[in-house]
């Protein structure tokens, strides 16, 4: 598509914070239309890289579990580790992309709760590997909106 | 609008014993659980008053009882932390669709935090976070007793206050996430496992204490402290460790609610509330912090994708949060690392 769809959002939300606005008659819907113009530039940040960072994070989440599998003392998460880090995601769509990261941080928490349960050397360093993993996760999804 | 302030007046009138009429009804921001008006009720006998009426809408951002809110203002009226006159309280849905209370409206302040950091607040910026942290800890010192407020709630130990919160908001999260939430999944385990010392006193709790719900004059003096939709019986360090949480830092610095530096939020806390702060024990009470956040923003997903509340609000307390949120919560837990890494 072209003009780009994130080009267009930010004209967009640049047109509700600057033109509309201003015009609106009560605070209340001054503060909607500021909150409609910020969700639009979020969204056009968004556009471009939501494929992009789902698939980057769900082989970085795969790859984790390959790492893993040999240190987990569990031996029914160690197989549903193993089929996970199998998986492949259904699509580049990002509901797709979605649902396989659902699945596979849902398996990240209990990897992690039993990891923490493990003593030992390479238990922490596993465990650091998974805290790097989703410090980055909040990288990813790093919005100019947030505050930190 | 029109039916809205018809009703009103109706009501309005019963109470007072004689006719009255409403105008100027409007709308305006405020509070995430409920519908916020401006009006002026004419009273033939008392003339006009400013006045603000608090609705409950169908749907909110918190789920909260306006009972519980209206107590925590009446519990502060004519005390160093400012609050509008709490007038009358209906919880019956019939008279205007929903429950509600009115109060006396505060008048020549601003509660934008993004207009604090602008003329003519500005200047005054350190002094009214001075005065912030002065009216906390001013909050804590408060008997719970007063105006029966304890009475509302069930019978609570002061070493039971943590686990009372941590299992609420864990329950929140249970019950909204829309995707799994790894880093407060973890950030529970470990509060669980690093439990805080009992609360030094059982204290009325804010619930919401932030620079967004001070009323601030144009000379930098807080004139009104809002929204105690969420206001309870507990730990005073939650108040503390909810007025620093980092998503509240709006000038996107080191300055706690964009006004001080933390140290000295905590300092001024401690002179006020004549409470010494145990920082392991904040550390607890920030990542809870960090936790209820979390699960109101996320609560706020759900509401704006099941179509339940299609409201802004919703949405943008959403995208702003969450990953802040989790980036302090990974803060606090010395698991941050840099941007992009």
């Amino acid at each position: 598509m072209r003009p780009d769809v994130d080009a267009y959002f930010r004209e967009l939300g640049r047109t509700l914070l600057e033109e509309f606005m201003p015009r609106l008659p009560t605070a209340f819907e001054q503060g909607a239309a500021m909150r409609y113009a910020m969700l639009t530039q979020a969204a056009a940040e968004e556009f471009n890289r939501a494929a992009a960072r789902r698939v980057e994070e769900n082989g970085a989440v795969r790859a984790l579990f390959v790492q893993a599998i040999p240190l987990v003392e569990n031996d029914g998460l160690r197989e549903r580790l193993r089929s996970a880090a199998a998986t492949s995601d259904r699509s580049l769509l990002v509901r797709d992309l979605d649902d396989s990261n659902g699945r596979l941080r849902a398996l990240l928490i209990e990897l992690h709760a039993a990891v923490e349960a493990q003593t030992g050397a390479a238990a922490r360093k596993l465990e650091d590997t998974i805290w790097a993993e989703l410090s980055a996760s909040t990288g990813r999804r790093a919005l100019s909106l947030g505050r930190f | 609008m029109r039916d809205l302030a018809a009703r009103l007046a109706d009501y309005l009138g019963a109470r007072i014993g004689r006719p009255a009429k409403v105008s100027g009804l409007d709308r305006i921001p405020g509070g995430a659980s409920r519908e916020t008006y401006r009006f002026v009720l004419e009273d033939p006998s008392a003339g006009a008053r400013k006045m603000i009426l608090r609705l409950d809408p169908e749907t909110s951002l918190i789920e909260t009882h306006r009972r519980i809110e209206f107590a925590a203002i009446r519990a502060f009226m004519g005390t160093e932390a400012p609050v509008p006159d709490a007038l009358w309280i209906e919880e019956d849905v019939g008279p205007l669709g929903g429950a509600f209370f009115v109060m006396a409206e505060i008048e020549g302040g601003e509660t934008s935090p993004m207009k604090l950091t602008q003329p003519p607040f500005a200047a005054h910026l350190a002094e009214t976070g001075r005065q912030k942290w002065t009216i906390l800890g001013a909050i804590a010192r408060r008997d719970p007793q007063t105006n029966g407020f304890a009475a509302l709630f069930a019978p609570l130990r002061e070493d039971e206050c943590w686990r009372r919160e941590l299992d609420h908001w864990e329950r929140v999260l249970d019950a909204d996430e829309l995707e799994p939430q790894p880093i407060q999944r973890a950030a529970i385990r470990w509060m669980r496992r690093n439990p805080p010392p009992p609360a030094q006193r059982l204290s009325i709790v804010h619930g919401d204490y932030r620079t967004g719900n001070l009323l601030v004059a144009p000379g930098g003096r807080i004139i009104g402290v809002l929204d105690w939709e969420m206001a309870h019986l507990g730990d005073p360090l939650e108040d503390l460790a909810w007025s620093v949480n980092r998503v509240w830092n709006f000038a996107r610095d080191e300055r706690a609610g964009g006004m001080l530096p933390k140290d000295e939020a905590i300092a001024i806390w401690e002179r006020a509330s004549g409470l010494a702060v145990d920082r392991t024990a904040l550390r607890w009470w920030e990542l809870l912090a960090s936790l209820k956040g979390q699960a109101i923003w996320i609560s706020a997903a759900k509401e704006f994708q099941t179509g339940a509340a299609r409201d802004s609000m919703m949405a943008i307390a959403a995208w702003m949060q969450t990953n802040s949120q989790d980036r302090v919560t990974l803060d606090l837990l010395g698991r941050l690392g840099p941007k992009g890494a």
